[in-house]
């Protein structure tokens, strides 16, 4: 096991590195000249080159890849061109923002996806079963930006219940970390639904049966140690879009994470920013899809490392 | 019951928003004035028949009390649409920053609500006989936040730092017309140009001309890794720097030693909120979590109108927006083309049905609120005559054009409207849409140009930024702003005119004249002048706006 998470650990060194460089070329070739877009359209020829050259955008390539790269070293991500913002600073407070809006959005999904995908595939075919699966499709269609609008006009607007956005209080966090988990709340039913059918199917489940255990015990003791196995895979992989900021949701709720911030910075190319991103959720890719292998040892025990 | 209740609002909030996702297609109802082309200097303020004011507020937000008489004290809450950059004057240039800087800076001169130039740590000001010097004679006895004087010696530093290119300050360009400050006794200082310029105070007037405290300037000196930007905050205004957190608040508090008695500020705190999304701003408005929001998409404004809490102003800004044509093409060398464009495009219906009524139309190259303004004989609207002309000209056969545009929504839908207009005289136009970055680089590479849509705003409010930057030969491409290379040695010669002498009527004159050649000429298809639309709680007054869409709170309080 530890054999197994020291040989990830160290597959992800030179993925990372090929990252940086695909995230530096492709912030460097994109269109667009920072320096005019920090100064405007006004700046004298002189300043112009004088700028280009104080920031090394003259320098070749190679040149400033390594010089960005000396700064990773030594932890330092740069200023931002747009806000002057200490780069690392800055993506440690809104990592916070989003690690917490993260994590409730999947807690909501998680909590109503298994639930309600458990509900459905042990009553088969029924009203119940029908209407959850309707419910579904509904969800997955509805676009998010939509649905949090429609949240704010009927729970901040209308009714008063919770601020209409920002952060600073629990309040704030609701109506954006309902948003955010319903459309995967919907994904995790579908799978959690298929799955726990296709266990039902097995011979061990006939057997549990056949000896004449509670279908309650069949279900949750049998079946759902092994019909969960996709669904942490799914959750965990879920997990992992969010976390690198749920750009509509914090867009719409003006919630101050990692999402907004990213679309900020590619708008008026923030260099620094949007590099220091592209590796901050590079890394917690890598990470979470550890964890989700890591966690299939906890389901099921049988599961080897090799 | 409860169930209906939350039906019904679920009903409504879907039939609100199944109305905000309609296309512009269907024109905008509004209640609005057609737009006239008429200036309209003063900022109309859209009051509704309200009640008793002092009735009691149903918001359950809002922790305003309701009291007949304003009270001191509170806090304004403002929903501004974007983060801002910088918080120094001498670095920015967008004017959300500006909006938060006004607050905290005072310059030696500042405009009107009318645009007109008063004095602020300036008592009074006069230039040189030949317009290539201006004396200012500071007001004495008034210290920056930080408790150091405001003198001769600080305006002599502030503009000695910011107009050195090494600095590497954003506006350095801007000030790069003074050639010497020279510090002539402790309350006089004098301000020498390069060349003759008689709008040296409209330049004073300007936000990045606000003073800064010498003890930051020094700082920066001294330690090249000070972050003044976000830490060095410190000017004379009337409220004085908090917090900056990115993506959450910028907080100000008032600043009790303020020199101006008569103008002290009535609350203690006003928190900028940078909110993105234009539904969202304006929800938190209808719930009290913000005070005043600006810029309010012209959709919500017209459904504002009929919010009894909510008070709307809307007025002409100093934008111009326009098409521009790249004279390197042949296609754009008749006069006769250039004039059929103008009169094919229906610049009312624009207004109507893009604009929902929120706009004016444009009749000169710059807007009414610009100093040295003339009102030119618009293009009136008229098919059958662009047709002739086009039948006239050396194109008669009409011609294909791509059509640059950003792609913000505000700027497609206007490409798109003269697209369609324009396919009546002939002209195939083929709409792409950019990236602001991206397009600004292809103008300013000044390669593969054709027609291409432009807003121009002069911060300087005077004719000189207005025009200049935009149709003077030595202001093309790679560098500047003439991204239509437009040629025209005249006109060079009485822009030089124009800004050296230091008589007023002499150079409105030649800026009227100017004004006539350009409109005539026709390098530009002429569009219209958007409004600013901000939108505020009933209960906060106090605040007014500038015509550049700016807007002032620091005498804000609540009713």
């Amino acid at each position: 096991m530890l054999q197994f998470v020291i040989r990830r650990l160290l597959g992800m060194i030179p993925i990372l590195f090929i990252i940086t460089i695909i995230s530096f070329l492709f912030v460097h070739l994109t269109p667009g000249d920072p320096i005019r877009i920090m100064y405007g359209a006004e700046i004298s020829q002189d300043m112009y080159e004088q700028m280009r050259e104080r920031e090394g955008f003259n320098d070749p390539l190679y040149v400033q890849y390594f010089s960005y790269m000396s700064g990773l070293f030594q932890g330092d991500f740069g200023q931002s061109y747009r806000t002057r913002a200490d780069v690392a600073d800055e993506v440690l407070r809104r990592f916070g923002f989003t690690f917490i809006l993260t994590m409730l959005s999947m807690f909501w999904a998680i909590v109503i996806g298994v639930t309600v995908g458990i509900i459905s595939a042990t009553k088969r075919n029924s009203l119940v079963d029908r209407a959850g699966m309707i419910s579904t499709i509904t969800a997955l269609s509805i676009p998010e930006f939509w649905f949090g609008l429609m949240l704010m006009q009927l729970f901040a607007v209308q009714l008063g219940w919770f601020p209409t956005s920002g952060s600073g209080s629990v309040a704030h966090i609701i109506l954006p970390s309902i948003t955010l988990g319903f459309g995967v709340a919907a994904t995790i039913v579908r799978f959690t639904r298929s799955s726990v059918l296709e266990v039902l199917r097995e011979d061990y489940v006939r057997t549990a049966r056949a000896k004449g255990q509670k279908e309650s015990v069949v279900v949750w003791s049998h079946v759902l140690r092994n019909a969960l196995i996709p669904v942490v895979t799914m959750a965990g992989l879920q997990f992992g879009f969010l976390i690198g900021g749920a750009v509509v949701v914090e867009q719409v709720f003006a919630w101050p994470g990692l999402g907004s911030y990213l679309i900020d910075s590619i708008l008026t190319r923030d260099y620094p920013v949007i590099q220091a991103l592209i590796l901050l959720f590079s890394v917690q890719f890598l990470v979470i899809n550890l964890l989700v292998d890591i966690s299939y040892g906890f389901l099921n025990p049988q599961i080897r490392y090799e | 019951m409860k169930m209906k209740q939350v039906g019904l609002s679920v009903a409504v909030s879907l039939a609100v928003l199944l109305a905000a996702c309609s296309s512009n297609d269907d024109a905008g109802t509004t209640e609005n004035d057609p737009a006239t082309n008429e200036a309209n200097t003063s900022n109309e303020v859209v009051d509704n028949e309200a009640e008793a004011a002092n009735e009691p507020n149903e918001e359950e937000d809002n922790n305003e009390p309701v009291a007949e008489e304003p009270s001191e004290g509170g806090e304004v809450v403002v929903g501004i649409e974007a983060e801002p950059t910088s918080m120094d004057p001498h670095n920015t240039t967008d004017s959300v920053s500006a909006t938060v800087q006004s607050t905290m800076y005072e310059g030696l001169l500042r405009f009107d609500e009318s645009m007109e130039i008063v004095n602020v740590l300036a008592e009074d000001y006069d230039y040189s006989d030949d317009a290539t010097a201006i004396t200012f004679y500071l007001r004495e006895g008034v210290e920056f936040h930080d408790g150091t004087p405001f003198n001769a010696e600080a305006v002599k530093t502030n503009f000695d730092y910011v107009r050195d290119e090494e600095n590497g300050l954003a506006r350095a360009s801007f000030f790069s017309f003074i050639e010497d400050v020279t510090v002539d006794d402790e309350y006089t200082v004098t301000v020498t140009a390069t060349e003759p310029n008689s709008a040296m105070a409209a330049y004073m007037a300007h936000s990045s001309a606000g003073m800064k405290s010498v003890d930051e300037i020094q700082k920066k000196i001294d330690d090249p890794d000070y972050n003044i930007d976000r830490e060095g905050a410190v000017g004379t205004g009337p409220f004085q720097f908090v917090e900056w957190r990115d993506g959450e608040h910028v907080v100000v508090e008032k600043f009790d030693g303020y020199w101006n008695d008569e103008e002290l500020a009535k609350v203690d705190q006003i928190t900028f909120r940078p909110v993105q999304e234009a539904a969202t701003r304006v929800n938190m408005l209808r719930t009290g979590e913000v005070d005043i929001v600006f810029p309010v998409p012209t959709l919500d404004a017209s459904e504002l109108e009929n919010d009894e809490d909510i008070d709307l102003y809307t007025g002409p800004t100093t934008d111009t927006f326009y098409i521009g044509m790249n004279f390197q093409e042949d296609k754009y060398q008749d006069i006769n083309v250039r004039h059929a464009m103008n009169h094919a495009v229906d610049k009312d219906g624009l207004i109507a049905q893009v604009l929902d009524g929120y706009g004016t139309i444009v009749d000169s190259a710059i807007a009414p609120n610009i100093y040295g303004y003339a009102s030119q004989p618009i293009y009136e609207y008229d098919v059958d005559l662009a047709q002739e002309l086009m039948a006239d000209s050396d194109q008669p056969d009409g011609f294909s054009a791509t059509l640059w545009t950003r792609n913000s929504t505000e700027f497609i839908s206007v490409a798109e409207y003269v697209a369609i207009q324009l396919a009546e005289i002939g002209i195939d136009i083929e709409v792409q849409a950019f990236e602001s970055g991206t397009l600004f680089d292809m103008l300013d590479a000044g390669e593969g140009t054709d027609l291409f849509i432009g807003r121009w705003s002069p911060g300087t409010g005077e004719a000189d930024y207005g025009l200049r930057p935009n149709f003077a030969s030595d202001r093309v491409p790679p560098n500047f702003n003439n991204s239509g290379f437009y040629i025209n040695e005249e006109l060079d010669g009485m822009f030089d005119d124009a800004i050296s002498t230091p008589d007023e009527d002499e150079a409105l004159e030649t800026y009227a004249d100017i004004q006539e050649i350009i409109y005539q000429d026709a390098p530009w298809v002429f569009l219209h002048i958007p409004d600013a639309i901000i939108a505020k709680d009933r209960d906060l007054v106090g605040i007014y706006v500038l015509p550049t869409g700016a807007v002032n709170l620091n005498l804000a309080e609540f009713n």
